[in-house]
């Protein structure tokens, strides 16, 4: 998982969220139930001393020893469960304890000072006889009901350690059970990001498709949010498609209006031999091959925005050979062509005639008769990475001197004017295999002539 | 020699027309794919020019008809479009060149000679019968090396027979390819026209076939 990344942001939000939450959710249940339970012990402590206090009640003028109280443990030695009954502010009268706490006493939360006073309660957290954390509640009252009655103090304690041990118990098993639960939701967040998040990389594998020129189109069942994004991404590939049709039309309008009237001053011109004539043959000769540059060009850019086209070569081959040998029927023109027929070119089917065309052509026109045509796919290598094809022609004609090759790339330069042609075919298709980022090598042929080895993009078969 | 110019330009119909008149071919013109297309059809010609960007018929479409129908004269495709698919699919759809917008008469015309000959089955731009010999280039006849002074009819006449030599012509085939669609088919001035052409070069290299036609061959079987 990227940091940068939509699953990262997701699930890191979703973890912090849980971090943050999960916590303070679980101090607020452990205080509530730490709280009731306290509750709980402070209200048994309470009944107790209540009943304690009930049961000293004589009608004398002393209290009596109480038995019927409802905790054994008042009874166990040092069990931490103690009362307590001895008369206020020092007064005259007897002092009783409970059996638990043998010879030792209780201190008073009325001398000692109370941490908290309810009515005529008051409250304080003391350590027993053994050291033990002790909670001791008094209660100030008298044994009688005449006026004047002796006030005493009736003290009840138990042990802190009893709630203690149940709100540290209950607090583990919370803090377990958050932890759990914790992880079960990282858990479950990962798996969210996954499954949400897998249209967005079916998107990726589908548009890579239609680059790769497997698919046209963005096919496939995608959830109701990201349906809008394929429809318009299928709008957008089908309006580009519009438009480089339309250009490639316009381009094609353009060509057919403007050089037909060429073709009629240019043919005029010939017939006159006046400077006139001669500067309206140059200069139509001039437009023309300024048409054919800009139409290129044209053409170029419409096609760089193209997408996802392949096209076999082995057709392409065929349909140009047998035209050129139509063409080149006098000279008995045979091209031999070795092409697996699996072998696909990635880009546009008029770029691909372009470019073998006019090499085709040029081997035919100076070939003694016999050229060859030779595609395989190549090896991807540092030069090279990804998929290409390469594509040798040879004829057997005089061939090009190696000082004269790279003159052959520019636009209208025709090395031999005995030979029919614009001048324009080689730089077409120099301009072409650039646009592909291809190669060109031009060299000897063993069979006499050129050797043109050419390097375009391919698609895996 | 009879050739078909299909171009819906009017100046550059005249042109083609012109040029292929100075250079002593008979000339019919359609500038429309549909007349195009019933000419060729109906008329028999050497040599067809056609323009593919053309109103009411494109055309390859003419073409196409033409080549279903077994028209099997030479057609020489004008366009603007230069592209290799669009020569690719002029060359299926059955044209036996193809020869971009602009371009110089010259070419044009070279293009014409060389589909005329290979029509004929000529590979070589000269035509000999024995003294006899045809620049198709340069559209001269000379007759052992001494230039034939000839009319244009003549020239037309020659030319015809000598590109299909040794085959017998009758005189209704010479009528259809040495004047227009207009012209009166019964006539018999092609017996004058060969009368006068045997003063020209050797007779016996034409043969009457009486009831066939003419044989231009150097056979003498006299």
């Amino acid at each position: 998982m990227k940091v940068n990344s939509l699953a990262f942001r997701l699930f890191a939000t979703a973890t912090a969220w849980t971090l943050i939450a999960l916590p303070i959710v679980g101090m607020i249940i452990y205080s509530l139930i730490s709280n009731l339970i306290l509750d709980g012990f402070d209200s048994r402590l309470r009944q107790h001393t209540w009943v304690l206090q009930s049961e000293a009640i004589t009608g004398g003028r002393e209290p009596s020893r109480p038995e019927n109280l409802a905790e054994p443990l008042f009874g166990v030695t040092n069990s931490g469960w103690y009362w307590q009954i001895k008369p206020y502010n020092g007064a005259q009268g007897r002092t009783f304890v409970s059996n638990s706490l043998a010879t030792g006493s209780l201190p008073s939360p009325h001398e000692k000072g109370a941490s908290r006073v309810e009515g005529d309660m008051r409250w304080l957290d003391v350590k027993g006889p053994l050291g033990q954390p002790l909670r001791v509640v008094e209660l100030v009252g008298t044994i009688g009901e005449e006026e004047g009655s002796p006030v005493y103090l009736f003290a009840v304690a138990g042990p802190l350690d009893w709630p203690g041990a149940t709100i540290n118990n209950f607090g583990l098993i919370l803090a377990l059970a958050f932890a759990l639960m914790g992880l079960a939701l990282l858990a479950a967040t990962f798996l969210q990001v996954k499954v949400a998040l897998r249209p967005l990389s079916m998107i990726e594998k589908g548009l890579s498709n239609i680059r790769n020129g497997d698919a046209v189109r963005l096919d496939g069942e995608y959830p109701a949010e990201i349906e809008p994004l394929q429809v318009e991404l299928n709008a957008l590939i089908e309006s580009n498609e519009d438009i480089i049709e339309r250009a490639r039309t316009q381009v094609g309008n353009l060509a057919h209006a403007l050089k037909t009237p060429l073709a009629v001053l240019t043919n005029e011109a010939d017939q006159k031999d006046t400077p006139l004539a001669a500067k309206v043959s140059e200069q139509a000769a001039l437009m023309g091959n300024q048409i054919s540059h800009y139409l290129d060009r044209a053409r170029m850019a419409a096609r760089a925005n193209t997408i996802g086209r392949v096209t076999p070569v082995l057709p392409v081959v065929e349909g140009l050979q047998r035209a050129l040998e139509r063409i080149h029927l006098d000279k008995g023109v045979r091209i031999a062509v070795e092409c697996d027929e699996k072998l696909t070119f990635r880009g546009e089917k008029q770029d691909l005639e372009e470019l073998l065309g006019n090499l085709l052509d040029n081997a035919s026109k100076w070939s003694e008769g016999d050229v060859q045509l030779q595609a395989t796919l190549v090896d991807a290598d540092r030069a090279h990475p990804g998929q290409w094809l390469k594509v040798t022609i040879e004829d057997d004609g005089p061939g090009v001197p190696e000082a004269q090759r790279a003159a052959m790339m520019k636009r209208g330069q025709r090395l031999d004017e005995s030979k029919p042609g614009s001048g324009l075919g080689m730089s077409i298709v120099h301009d072409l295999v650039t646009s592909y980022r291809g190669e060109l090598l031009l060299s000897q042929s063993v069979m006499g002539g050129l050797k043109a080895e050419l390097t375009l993009p391919a698609v895996r078969s | 020699m009879r050739a078909l110019v299909v171009e819906d330009d009017p100046d550059l119909n005249r042109q083609l027309v012109t040029a292929l008149e100075d250079a002593d071919y008979v000339v019919d013109t359609a500038t429309d794919g549909e007349e195009g297309c019933f000419l060729g059809e109906t008329e028999p010609y050497d040599i067809v020019i056609l323009d593919l960007g053309l109103p009411q018929m494109d055309g390859l479409t003419v073409l196409e008809q033409w080549r279903r129908g077994d028209r099997k004269m030479p057609v020489i495709i004008l366009t603007a479009r230069d592209r290799w698919s669009d020569k690719v699919a002029g060359m299926d759809a059955g044209a036996d060149d193809y020869l971009a917008k602009p371009f110089h008469m010259e070419e044009l015309l070279a293009r014409v000679r060389a589909q005329v000959r290979r029509a004929a089955g000529h590979a070589k731009s000269e035509i000999e019968c024995g003294p006899v010999r045809l620049d198709t280039k340069s559209g001269r006849v000379t007759n052992d090396g001494q230039v034939v002074k000839l009319t244009s009819h003549e020239y037309r006449l020659v030319s015809y027979l000598m590109h299909h030599k040794g085959r017998v012509v009758s005189r209704t085939e010479l009528v259809e390819h040495m004047y227009d669609q207009d012209f009166d088919r019964d006539s018999n001035t092609i017996e004058v026209f060969v009368g006068r052409l045997r003063k020209k070069i050797p007779a016996n290299l034409i043969r009457t076939v009486r009831g066939l036609g003419y044989c231009l061959s150097e056979e003498d079987e006299g």
